[in-house]
């Protein structure tokens, strides 16, 4: 499985481990998070190849999965899940992500004569990273910055809702009923994992 | 002032076994028919609207407490998980918009019985003096039609209701908590070795958190989870501090209602009772007095949504002042990196504040001031703090990885409120086909600056504690105001006891009274505003 990690940053660190010590409402919703069902339940499938390469692309996910973003993210916008507000400049957050993906694939055909899935990673980069400094000038007719902020949001919190994303930054989730004793500077539960010295070997954090 | 127990049954009328919810008095509540009229109707059981319920329902009166959201159980309906708690939030649609938009729900603001304290982070401080006189002193704002000794031995009710949690407070008008301080995690340890360091005062708490057992309620056992809902009953939220005390005391309340209108009658110009939508049933449930605690979003928009021919813009809307002044903080957060492993998500999110900077400093080019405390973000609302800063893909999950060493602080500052800043209706409708609420908001050049110098205290503070590399991201939190008290009705929509100029039977008891919001969290505020305007209405005080 790739990782934009040169290493497992907590080597061994296993959430789901701790399963047991969960109250029973939250360990079922964490489960079903692991084996999600549905799915393909908004995009097009035209529209669901740019959806999934750019969900890869914004996650940091290429050739294999840790987490399947693009399938949360079908089911949360096919439930018509929102946060609670949009933004005058855009239209609500289903419209938008529709109409996104398929502007992407007609800037990929544009530049670079495929669709936005069959570009290389390099080429995506740059398609992506040209609509996040665009500035507060439309794009395809859309509120740029505003756009950027939707899709950033709605794919993070798929991704780090997931216990594998929860391992790769050391976060145990769930604490009911158990709660922490070892709160403090440098102190560890019994259940949390030291990190592989980061800051002396190969620092992930740049 | 008699124990709490004598005033506030609540605590001890929640089950002493460890679960949350003492089923039997939700089943054997009280109701009333929608063919008798009630004393009175609260629309939302929220922060001020719980805090009315419950002391109209203990001195006798019958009432019915309306919310939009369900009647939480706590065991069956929370979960120990960020993403699992999306639905602690008004998720119904809103637009924002103006040059400084407001993103709301999940950020903001509340749905069902207990409102936003449910997943508030349980910060408790109470408002300074001078909050309820900015004009006077500083030229800004408004002053209140209240004195702060008005309000003072409401503080002390609800405090001892909650109950907070701190050391002696040296700011405002000093004065002490009824429950000690908490321990402190790492985070809070950052902030306090980091203020020590350049010579700035802080203090743990105020939490409403209770520090030992209070009735039946258990202690916090520092899992971090105060935003999603606190499962252990740990933290306050009207749910288990007024709520059963009310039921007790033979008030219903009628959860899954959303009310779509404050009907008046046009000859007497009094309020008659709500509109209401049950199971997607319409109903009407009349009333002696009609008392709105529906959040300053949803507040402003019903009285819009209720124009009639005596009111044609809008409910208490002659004089243009409904949905106008709404406040929000400005509300950075400066995050720094720790050598040491902080794990902040451990220990409650609230621990540590500095009022220091709360007041007017003649030496600086602003007016009024901020204060700062402890927040301590989850993995998602991280991702936040980092995706603001541009970074996304492998970039985003590479800085991702380190958060056990990074250490969060938050300041609230004092955004003046603005006549522009204010609730409209939108062209939108939302389910029921009523149009939904477009708030607007824009800063002035006195918040702007309050916001640079607050971003800089912080980064000094972790600075101070040995951090490298800070991150701050640009946020707002807590709304009030949009339907403010003052002395006239050419001033404000209400009275110093909450009641409109405009229908004398008709009151709004949340936090969209507040004319000021200092820097502060407001939650114990409203709850202070609410309980005296209860006083007033039943002739207590
Ligand atoms: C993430 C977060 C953290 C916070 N942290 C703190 C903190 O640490 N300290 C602090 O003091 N404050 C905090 N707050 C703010 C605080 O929770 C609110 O200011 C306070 O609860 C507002 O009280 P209220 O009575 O105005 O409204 P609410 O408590 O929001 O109650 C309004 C209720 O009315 C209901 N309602 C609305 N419209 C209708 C309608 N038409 N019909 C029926 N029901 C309706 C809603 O469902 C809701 O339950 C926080 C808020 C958030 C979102
Ligand atoms: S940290 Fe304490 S108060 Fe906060 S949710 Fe957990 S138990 Fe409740």
């Amino acid at each position: 499985m790739s990782t934009p990690l040169p290493y497992p940053r907590f080597p061994g660190f296993d959430v789901m481990s701790q399963a047991g010590h969960w109250d029973e409402v939250t360990r079922q919703l964490v489960e079903d998070r692991l084996e999600p069902d549905g799915g393909a339940s908004f995009f097009s499938r035209l529209e669901r190849r740019a959806a999934g390469a750019l969900v890869d692309r914004l996650t940091g996910q290429d050739g294999g999965q840790l987490v399947p973003v693009l399938q949360m993210l079908e089911d949360r916008l096919a439930s018509g899940s929102t946060d609670g507000w949009h933004h005058q400049r855009l239209p609500q957050d289903a419209e938008v992500w529709r109409r996104t993906v398929l502007h992407l694939d007609a800037d990929a055909q544009a530049i670079h004569g495929a669709d936005f899935a069959d570009c290389t990673a390099d080429q995506q980069d740059g398609l992506l990273e040209g609509i996040r400094t665009q500035g507060d000038e439309p794009w395809h007719g859309l509120w740029a910055p505003g756009i950027w902020n939707l899709w950033m949001r709605y794919v993070c919190s798929a991704f780090y809702s997931h216990p594998r994303a929860w391992e790769e930054i050391g976060f145990p989730g769930p604490a009911f009923p158990r709660g922490y004793k070892n709160t403090g500077l440098d102190r560890r539960e019994p259940f949390e994992v030291a990190q592989a010295h980061p800051e002396q070997e190969g620092d992930p954090h740049p | 002032m008699s124990s709490v127990r004598e005033r506030n049954e609540s605590a001890w009328l929640l089950p002493a076994d460890g679960s949350s919810t003492n089923h039997a008095l939700r089943e054997g509540m009280r109701r009333y028919p929608t063919s008798q009229t009630v004393d009175a109707v609260v629309v939302g059981c929220g922060a001020g609207g719980a805090t009315m319920l419950q002391r109209l329902a203990r001195r006798g009166w019958k009432v019915v407490g309306f919310d939009a959201g369900p009647f939480w159980d706590p065991d069956k309906d929370w979960v120990s998980d960020e993403a699992g708690s999306h639905q602690l939030f008004w998720n119904e649609p809103r637009v924002i918009s103006g040059a400084d938009p407001v993103p709301l729900g999940s950020n903001n603001s509340g749905r069902g019985v207990g409102g936003s304290m449910v997943h508030f982070a349980g910060y408790a401080p109470r408002f300074h003096p001078s909050d309820l006189r900015t004009y006077s002193l500083d030229g800004v704002g408004a002053d209140w039609p209240l004195e702060y000794a008005d309000l003072e031995p409401y503080y002390e009710q609800i405090e001892a209701e909650l109950p907070v949690a701190g050391e002696p407070w040296p700011w405002g008008k000093p004065h002490s908590y009824p429950h000690r301080p908490h321990p402190v995690g790492g985070n809070g340890e950052v902030f306090q070795r980091g203020a020590e360091a350049i010579g700035l005062r802080t203090a743990v708490g105020p939490v409403a958190i209770a520090n030992g057992r209070f009735g039946h309620r258990n202690h916090c056992i520092y899992r971090g989870f105060c935003l999603q809902g606190c499962k252990v009953n740990a933290k306050a939220s009207p749910l288990i501090t007024h709520i059963p005390d009310a039921l007790e005391h033979g008030a219903e309340i009628r959860a899954d209602s959303m009310v779509t209108r404050v009907v008046v009658d046009e000859h007497t110009g009094r309020a008659v009772g709500v509109e209401y939508v049950h199971d997607g049933v319409g109903h009407f449930q009349p009333a002696d007095v009609v008392i709105v605690a529906g959040y300053s979003i949803e507040t402003p928009r019903l009285l819009l949504n209720s124009a009639s021919r005596r009111f044609p813009d809008g409910l208490c809307n002659d004089f243009d002042l409904v949905g106008r002044y709404l406040m929000v903080q400005g509300a950075p957060q400066t995050a720094g990196r720790m050598e040491q492993e902080v794990r902040m998500y451990k220990a409650p999110p609230p621990e540590v504040s500095t009022e220091e900077y709360y007041e007017t400093d003649p030496t600086r080019p602003y007016k009024r001031g901020y204060s700062i405390q402890t927040v301590s973000p989850l993995p998602i609302t991280w991702s936040e703090h980092l995706t603001a800063q541009g970074y996304w893909g492998a970039e985003l999950r590479r800085r991702m990885s380190d958060y056990v060493h990074w250490a969060s602080l938050g300041a609230l500052c004092e955004l003046l409120p603005q006549a522009g800043n204010r609730v409209t209706l939108d062209e939108q409708k939302d389910r029921h086909g009523l149009p939904v609420a477009n708030f607007s908001y824009s800063m002035c050049d006195n918040d702007r600056h309050l916001l640079k110098a607050a971003q800089s205290t912080m980064e000094d503070v972790l600075h101070g504690a040995g951090a490298g590399e800070t991150v701050t991201i640009q946020r707002f939190a807590h709304l009030v105001g949009g339907a403010r008290m003052a002395t006239s009705e050419r001033e404000g929509v209400v009275d110093a006891d909450c009641r409109s100029f405009a229908v004398e039977n008709l009151y709004l008891t949340d936090g969209s009274v507040l004319p000021t919001q200092g820097s502060a969290n407001p939650a114990l505020t409203i709850m202070a505003v609410a309980a005296r305007a209860a006083d007033r209405l039943t002739g207590a005080a």
